[in-house]
């Protein structure tokens, strides 16, 4: 075997090790197994008369989409069991619903509405319908990640009923995460070009436009926003499980990191995180030193994810020509 | 239609490669042997199902395996566990009644249900 051959050989290996997450070692295993597969079948081809060029190419193209055979190495495990997945589905519809009718009382009593350490305010502006939705959108993944929490505090509680089994796993990648992590930050210094103070993105009390207000800085706020990061989360498992991950995924992928991103964010830029009394005050003594390293962060990440997308580009650009010339 | 059949055809195919790899390996094989060995009795596997799912089994403790450098190549042979040798008899048993059970129901002629069993 030439060279070129052995070079595509490893840029098709090369490929399928970006999606496939897990230990190092783990991959190299893999991926020593996936080459001598490579080889092994090449050796068949040229063995019968096909000249080697075309026996890596024939081969490579047989063993289908690197990023794809690669992902189907990454290790599956279930956030929530199949058979409990319906429960959980008719659960969080029950209390969102409930969740949601407290928020339109809020709102029409025009007060916050305290139950226990869950405060309940009404709709800023509820003639808006952008407000409105963001609202419920919010709520909904609230609730979605505390029935998640119940169920895993509490797994006896969804075995209770039985219900026919859909699949629903969460596929665990840190390189496609950490992805997606970059690419939202790419999104959000190309925002902040267009906008006075990033900040405002992720400190309720800044001056910029992009501001996503939440109630105030604490513990059970704090709280609260993980729970929206795991409620993202699942939602977006769920619509992998339902119209299938490889289509989907990048934008399901920047959305639930722009919130796990918003929420890890938001809780560095608070500080104290236990100590009520003081938040505010950190919140207002801290935010210039706070943004600025972030705002140093965003710009290493979106270049990080620039060098990466070309990379790629220019990985998949030679690949091809490799193949094909 | 057609990616319905082939969806079908793939899962159920997926379900039969585990038992068929579990029973090939009661002798050492290594991975692209296991393959045509399977693609030689008519199930046509891809090296993106079936090695992950031999990992699977791995973890589960049905198999085992080891790295042999000896040769010209380096090669993960696998081969049933302890665990899996006790396993296999009573996987086999699954599919002969399940297989039995299908075979029934898709060709009626050996059919015998009786009117108590439908009620």
């Amino acid at each position: 075997m030439t060279e070129p051959d052995l070079q595509a050989v490893r840029q098709w290996l090369d490929e399928a090790a970006t999606s496939m997450g897990g230990q190092p070692a783990r991959r190299r295993d893999v991926l020593l197994e996936l080459e001598t597969t490579i080889l092994d079948r090449v050796d068949d081809r040229t063995k019968s008369g096909q000249v080697p060029e075309e026996a890596v190419r024939d081969v490579l193209e047989m063993m289908g989409d690197p990023v794809e055979v690669g992902s189907s190495f990454v290790p599956t495990r279930p956030l929530i069991a199949p058979h409990q997945t319906r429960p959980f589905v008719l659960q969080a519809s029950v209390v969102f619903a409930a969740h949601f009718l407290l928020v339109i009382g809020a709102t029409i009593a025009d007060h916050e509405l305290a139950l226990g350490p869950l405060r309940i305010g009404p709709i800023a502006d509820a003639k808006s319908i952008l407000e409105v939705m963001a609202r419920a959108a919010k709520t909904l993944l609230f609730d979605v990640g505390a029935v998640l929490c119940v169920y895993a505090l509490v797994p006896r509680l969804g075995r209770i009923m039985r219900f026919p089994r859909v699949s629903l796993a969460v596929r665990t990648n840190t390189r496609r995460n950490i992805e997606g992590a970059c690419f939202l930050a790419l999104v959000l210094v190309v925002l902040n070009f267009f906008r006075d103070n990033l900040l405002a993105l992720y400190l309720p009390d800044g001056d910029g436009v992009l501001q996503i207000p939440f109630v105030g800085p604490g513990i059970v706020d704090n709280l609260l926003l993980l729970n929206l990061w795991l409620g993202a989360s699942v939602v977006r498992e769920i619509v992998y499980a339902k119209v299938g991950e490889t289509k989907h995924s990048l934008a399901l992928d920047i959305v639930s990191n722009a919130i796990g991103l918003f929420c890890l964010l938001r809780i560095v830029a608070t500080k104290r995180l236990v100590d009520l009394s003081q938040a505010q005050e950190a919140l207002g003594t801290s935010a210039d030193g706070i943004g600025a390293v972030l705002n140093t962060v965003f710009v290493v990440l979106a270049l990080l994810t620039a060098a990466m997308l070309a990379a790629r580009a220019v990985r998949r650009v030679y690949r091809f020509a490799l193949l094909w010339m | 239609m057609s990616s319905f059949l082939d969806k079908i055809g793939a899962e159920l195919r997926r379900g039969l490669v585990q038992i068929a790899a579990l029973s090939l390996l009661h002798e050492r094989l290594y991975g692209y042997q296991l393959v045509k060995i399977l693609a030689a009795a008519g199930l046509e596997t891809e090296e993106g199902t079936l090695y992950p799912l031999l990992r699977r089994l791995e973890a589960q403790g049905l198999l085992k395996s080891e790295w042999d450098t000896g040769g010209t190549r380096p090669r993960k042979y696998y081969v049933l566990s302890e665990e899996g040798v006790k396993a296999l008899p009573q996987l086999e048993n699954v599919w002969s009644e399940i297989s039995g059970a299908v075979g029934k129901i898709l060709y009626g002629s050996s059919l015998e249900l009786t009117e108590a069993d439908t009620q």
